[in-house]
């Protein structure tokens, strides 16, 4: 048997494989991308008070601890029957927008952007923040490395650590803010807007600019015709910490808005006995397979689902930003997964200005900061996380603890659109048996463009392991696999 | 006087994935030392970057799968001799990748003495809890060792 090996998917750890099938002329037949799952939260949660959900949903994955932990707590404000005061609310929303730009730049600059920045041809050794470095210059590195870092600040400053927040509880948080932290946050955000706004900038220059990478923006094996879902407000703007679930068309009009309560009426999750992935699907348009398209219940969310399903940003810069893209690209839906990243940048953006709005905001020094709680019971809880919408529901007993619970993650939103965008762009770039490195990272550009995160989509081990392709040819005998480590965990 | 950071990384709630978690917390019971600090983390190589940073060096104590290695079995490799460091977080750099991206962007605080105490798993965890395997929790009196010679070795 031959295996070749190639140095792979250094920036899409987690713990998948991407199998790809060729058939007698060296095309791709069909491909797969399967991700083993560790089961037992919902077990592991049961019998445990409920108040101590908002910290162990943090540390399902190191990935995105803030999105738990406010879906989580606001699970519990519905679970004990009790309203966050106003100032709670824009305190966790403030955390919320910082947990944002510091995920969102790390995607952009680390994980995604080098495809472009540095080029999706590049050898993969340049193909990472280094490469990136070395491309854009040492002074803009630094410019990344600060608001990451100021980022994580925020997020600190309000939730005790970045990593591991403690302030979110039934009924609000457990700290509020000094004058002293206000003016600390409000000068890091002004600087983060400016940066987010370099960073629109960068992305016109260096992709939109070339028109190489809009071919390839808009080339047909990227393309993706779903239904999209996200959160919005009461204007159908874009809301990442609450409102109503909004899913759109494929004509880019209103197809349901939902309260969270009602989940269970409108997905259902389908299974797949080549994958421990559940893809959940709309249930009044059914399961028809991996495919797009009106008929099949598949959608997306993340930040391209997120602007899709909405009709526009709730910022004003966000919002001309939003305008542009939808305008460049053809108008709403964009069905371009490699969009997912200018949408995330528009995200940034808005992130950065609604941040600004709270931290100004007279009430957020307010030390009104928490209600009581009232009976146990059950409770909903929606979040958009970086990567998409974010689903808690916990039954609690009379006591308090937690008798079942159930969630659902951003990845395994997008299960079905991942799949399909891995399939779609391996038959798209792969023909007559070549395949070299160049050629593999296209499709792992469809991939990582939904950012995802494994650790809590099967609910696995958090990172270390890195994605395997294998290749088979006809006779489904092994011609390639990529793996590099020899060092896993 | 070096001044030396100990971390225990990995999952808590992951069984033996947070092993060494549970060894950093056994080292807090044992060293009683200024120069020392040890705190655990689960998170990927940029917060880990800034968690060392500023220390003369640093232990990283984490569960690591290597083949042709038993499980249990507990080693000490310096950065760099393995290809991959634990990353907790799949959204991120590793531990090299990150230093040396801050050592292109001029960062001059990282320890010069960067270790990994790495307690092989034979079998990654595959579902959730906070206690470890028998074969693991066995493990842990061994990498507590380890460390503290290493620790010694300030005093040498």
């Amino acid at each position: 048997m031959k295996i070749v090996t190639i140095d792979p998917i250094t920036r899409l750890e987690g713990h998948g494989k991407i199998s790809i099938f060729l058939d007698n002329k060296g095309d791709v037949e069909n491909a797969y991308l399967q991700i083993p799952e560790l089961r037992g939260f919902e077990r592991f949660a049961e019998g445990r008070r409920a108040e101590d959900m908002p910290q162990i949903t943090s540390r399902i994955c190191g990935v995105c601890p803030v999105a738990h932990h406010f879906a989580s707590a606001k699970t519990l404000d519905d679970a004990f029957n009790v309203q966050p005061p106003s100032a709670a609310k824009k305190l966790r929303e403030l955390m919320y927008m910082g947990y944002f730009i510091y995920d969102h730049i790390l995607h952009f600059y680390y994980l995604g952007g080098p495809d472009f920045i540095v080029g999706p041809d590049a050898p993969a050794s340049q193909r990472n923040i280094l490469g990136v470095i070395e491309k854009a210059g040492v002074e803009i590195g630094k410019e990344v490395i600060k608001h990451r870092a100021y980022g994580q600040k925020i997020t600190a400053i309000l939730g005790g650590k970045a990593t591991h927040p403690v302030c979110g509880l039934p009924g609000g948080v457990s700290k509020g803010l000094n004058k002293d932290e206000v003016k600390d946050i409000e000068k890091m955000t002004k600087s983060c807007i400016d940066f987010a706004k370099f960073s629109l900038k960068l992305f016109d220059d260096i992709v939109l600019k070339n028109k190489d990478y809009v071919k390839l923006i808009t080339s047909d094996p990227y393309q993706l015709n779903t239904y999209n879902m996200g959160v919005v407000d009461e204007k159908n703007k874009v809301n990442f910490y609450d409102g109503k679930i909004r899913v759109t068309n494929q004509k880019g009009d209103e197809h349901l808005k939902f309260d969270v309560k009602d989940y269970y009426n409108i997905i259902a999750e389908h299974v797949e006995e080549w994958s421990y992935m559940k893809f959940p699907y709309l249930k009044d348009i059914g399961w028809k397979g991996l495919s797009d398209g009106k008929d099949s219940g598949i959608y997306r969310v993340g930040p391209l689902g997120r602007l899709n399903a909405s009709e526009g940003m709730a910022t004003s810069l966000a919002d001309k930003e939003y305008k542009k893209m939808f305008e460049t690209l053809g108008g709403r839906p964009v069905n371009s997964t490699l969009a997912f990243h200018w949408a995330r940048l528009i995200e940034l953006l808005y992130a950065t200005e609604r941040a600004m709005e709270l931290v100004k905001d007279s009430e957020i020094t307010s030390q009104k900061i928490r209600n009581p709680v009232g009976e146990p019971g059950e409770g909903f809880g929606v979040t958009e996380a970086a990567r998409g919408t974010l689903i808690h529901h916990y039954k609690l007993d009379k006591d308090g603890l937690i008798d079942k619970a159930n969630l659902i993650v951003a990845t395994t939103n997008n299960a079905g659109a991942i799949t399909m965008s891995v399939r779609d762009a391996a038959k798209g770039v792969i023909s007559k048996g070549k395949i070299d490195d160049g050629i593999l990272n296209k499709v792992e550009m469809a991939f990582r463009a939904y950012d995802p995160c494994f650790a809590c989509a099967t609910h696995t081990l958090p990172g270390g392991m890195p994605l395997q392709a294998d290749v088979y040819n006809q006779n489904k005998k092994l011609l390639k696999t990529i793996k590099q480590n020899t060092v896993e965990v | 006087m070096k001044k030396t950071i100990i971390l225990g990384i990995g999952n808590p709630i992951l069984r033996d994935d947070g092993v060494g978690i549970h060894v950093a917390d056994e080292l807090k019971k044992q060293i009683d030392d200024p120069n020392v600090k040890i705190d655990s983390a689960f998170t990927g190589g940029m917060n880990l970057l800034d968690m060392i940073i500023g220390h003369d060096r640093a232990i990283l104590i984490d569960a690591v799968k290597i083949r042709d290695k038993k499980s249990g079995e507990v080693n000490m490799f310096k950065l760099g001799e393995l290809s991959a460091f634990h990353t907790a977080n799949p959204h991120d750099l590793s531990l090299p990748q990150a230093i040396e991206m801050a050592k292109r962007l001029g960062e001059t605080r990282i320890p010069d003495e960067i270790k990994l105490v790495g307690i092989n798993l034979g079998e990654l965890p595959c579902d959730f809890g906070e206690n470890l395997s028998p074969e693991i929790k066995n493990a842990v009196p061994k990498a507590v060792e380890l460390v503290k010679e290493e620790v010694k070795k300030n005093y040498e």
